[in-house]
């Protein structure tokens, strides 16, 4: 019987700072024997460990079309976190996984994407995002529209803007505290339906981000006309094992770890009110 | 035909089986107080002695390790020996058969389905239910008695035991130290329906469970008085033998030590804390309500059978009176009872 608890060793190939307290990191498992069976979707999250420190459950960035490495960005934000953000190119991370649902894929060819961000919550997003890239053609128009708190606060920068690149494809950017030079939207992400035609014909929605933000971006897309099944999103919780045991990320019936994290705004709505999951 | 034990022989038997099995039974302490225990810690008590503990921990201890580290370097510690269980429980009995199906369903848990593996299990039936006013296993029809899942039954009928067997496995056993045992034509039918009597607390079980299916109702006053009531000393969630729920941490200096789980609760504070700090269940009620409904509700829905065994340990072991039955009484009954 497999022990799914126990992680492997991953060597830090590359770190690519993101802002402030946000870091990418490329990784390679040093047994290519568990590289090849870590056959991971688009929204996936693996559980990240620094032996001696802890756990914790990070999404994975890269696209499963792009073969060889995995990519994590880590907010540094506490024990693991922090300590994560100690490590240097060379330096060996524990991972195992990969762990969740995935973002529907096949269900969106032929469709127009909307991709709406908050935050860090462009990581487990941009891993379908460049899933679709490389799969351009069998996707209609493309919007991402992608908000932070300032323009130090912007993941993935450099990506956004060969995002823009693309055909049929546009990036929208908006912060909430614009600095000198910003030439884009200000105002927190639903500003930007000012900005931009969001139409909800042969569309799908796909969220992440902050809870507030989610919520908001829902109510939006719902009021642009939206039915709820073309709402996609991921849910956080508080997680411990990532596999449906250790029971923190329970909601209802359901395990976010194992049934989620991604979910539709159906789905979502039927969740007790309590347990507040947005 | 039936078999029995004599009672003075059952020291004599398991000795036998402690060469083959870890073998564990109800063992009286120093202090006089009843725990699963291995057969070398003491006496074996199968008397209407109360064992606070479910025999849950034998499998999933409330403190494991899982793996050891040391200079990046990982050691699995993953224990597995064949189990002999003696003398648990009915209620017990269906709580570690609830737990197995949770811990085999979608991604398995090696640490303890590799504990479970060749376990043999001898439930013994309740004459007097051991937490006189707690237990209510007559109306989550999990006891006195057990009706399957055991490998052995022990009926008590005074001198002796008359064996029940519930498996191919037991019908080996009973052939294979037939020294032990003798034929018996003894009628247990009285003995059962006199200890159903004995157990006199009673709710309406499938009542609740049907008010608790309706995703609509919410007794929030009930929750709500039972959040202001509580101490949070997680006495009903750790002594429960469904409660699975656990904390993982790293025990370590200088890159040296152990990933170890614990056990955990979900009416607890810390347990749905987020690292941003946001907590999705801060109010008392809503993590009361987590308890109530993942037994009554939840678990049904999944599995088709709640997570309520009858054992009363939820009341017996809490400080401020509050338990399962009372809950149920309270919705059932419309009455105050906490
Ligand atoms: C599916 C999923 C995907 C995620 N993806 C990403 C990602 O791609 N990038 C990213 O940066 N983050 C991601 N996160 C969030 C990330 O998992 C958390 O930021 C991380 O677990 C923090 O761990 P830590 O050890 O650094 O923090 P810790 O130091 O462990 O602090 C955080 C945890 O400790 C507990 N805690 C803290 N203080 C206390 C206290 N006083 N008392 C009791 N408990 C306390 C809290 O419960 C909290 O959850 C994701 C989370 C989930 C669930
Ligand atoms: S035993 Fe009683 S006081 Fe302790 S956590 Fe359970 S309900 Fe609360
Ligand atoms: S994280 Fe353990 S059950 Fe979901």
């Amino acid at each position: 019987m497999k022990n799914e608890y126990l992680p492997y060793p991953a060597t830090i190939e590359e770190i690519r700072p993101e802002t402030f307290d946000t870091k990418t990191y490329k990784v390679k498992f040093k047994d290519q024997k568990i590289a090849d069976s870590f056959d991971y979707k688009q929204g996936q999250f693996a559980e990240i460990s620094v032996l001696g420190v802890g756990e914790a459950p990070i999404s994975i960035t890269s696209s499963p079309s792009r073969k060889g490495f995995l990519e994590f960005t880590i907010r540094a934000t506490g024990k693991v976190t922090d300590e994560i953000h100690k490590l240097k190119v060379g330096d060996v991370l524990h991972i195992r996984g990969p762990y969740g649902n995935a973002f529907p894929f096949d269900a969106l060819k032929g469709k127009n994407l909307y991709f709406i961000a908050g935050g860090i919550g462009l990581a487990p997003l941009r891993s379908l995002i460049n899933l679709v890239m490389d799969n351009r053609s069998d996707f209609k128009h493309i919007k991402i529209l992608y908000g932070a708190k300032t323009p130090e606060d912007m993941c993935f920068t450099q990506e956004l803007e060969e995002w823009k690149k693309i055909d049929d494809t546009e990036v929208w950017l908006t912060v909430d505290k614009p600095c000198d030079g910003w030439g884009c939207s200000v105002g927190v992400v639903t500003e930007l339906w000012k900005e931009t035609n969001i139409h909800p014909d042969n569309a799908v929605g796909i969220l992440c981000g902050p809870p507030i933000m989610i919520k908001f971006v829902t109510m939006e897309l719902s009021k642009s006309g939206f039915k709820d099944n073309d709402i996609v999103m991921t849910l956080e919780r508080y997680m411990k094992c990532g596999i449906g045991k250790c029971g923190h990320c329970n909601v209802g019936e359901k395990f976010i770890c194992v049934d989620g994290p991604v979910f539709t705004s159906e789905q979502v709505k039927k969740f007790p009110e309590k347990e507040h999951v947005l | 035909m039936a078999k029995t034990i004599n009672k003075n022989q059952i020291n004599s038997l398991l000795k036998e089986v402690e060469k083959e099995y870890k073998a564990f039974a109800p063992i009286k302490g120093p202090e006089g107080d009843v725990l699963f225990k291995l057969l070398c810690d003491g006496e074996v008590a199968l008397g209407s002695e109360d064992v606070v503990i479910s025999p849950k921990d034998i499998f999933f201890p409330q403190w494991e390790t899982m793996f050891k580290f040391k200079d990046g370097q990982i050691e699995e510690t993953c224990e597995s020996a064949p189990v002999f269980l003696f003398g648990i429980r009915p209620c017990d009995l269906k709580g570690l058969l609830f737990a197995d199906e949770f811990f085999k369903r979608d991604i398995e848990d090696k640490y303890y389905l590799s504990k479970i593996e060749g376990r043999f299990i001898v439930t013994i039936g309740c004459i007097k239910p051991p937490r006189k006013d707690a237990c209510f296993c007559t109306s989550t029809d999990s006891g006195p008695f057990a009706k399957d899942g055991y490998d052995l039954q022990l009926v008590d009928v005074g001198e002796s035991y008359l064996i029940e067997v519930g498996s191919k496995k037991g019908e080996e056993f009973i052939a294979k130290h037939a020294k032990f045992f003798t034929d018996s034509d003894a009628d247990t039918a009285k003995t059962k329906e006199d200890a159903a009597k004995a157990v006199e607390l009673k709710v309406d079980f499938k009542k609740a469970l049907d008010l608790m299916a309706d995703d609509k109702f919410t007794p929030q006053e009930i929750y709500e008085r039972i959040g202001e009531r509580c101490l949070y000393c997680g006495g009903c969630l750790y002594t429960c033998p469904t409660c699975t729920c656990f904390n993982v941490f790293d025990n370590a200096t200088d890159g040296k030590g152990e990933r170890v789980r614990n056990w955990d609760g979900c009416i607890l504070s810390g347990y749905t804390r987020e690292a941003s700090g946001h907590n999705p269940r801060t109010e008392k009620w809503i993590r009361a309500a987590r308890r109530y409904e993942h037994k009554l509700k939840h678990d049904c829905k999944v599995t088709e059978k709640s997570g309520c065994t009858g054992c009363g340990r939820c009341l017996s072991s809490c400080p401020v009176n509050i338990g399962m039955s009372k809950f149920i009484q309270e919705i059932t009954e419309k009455r105050r009872t906490m």
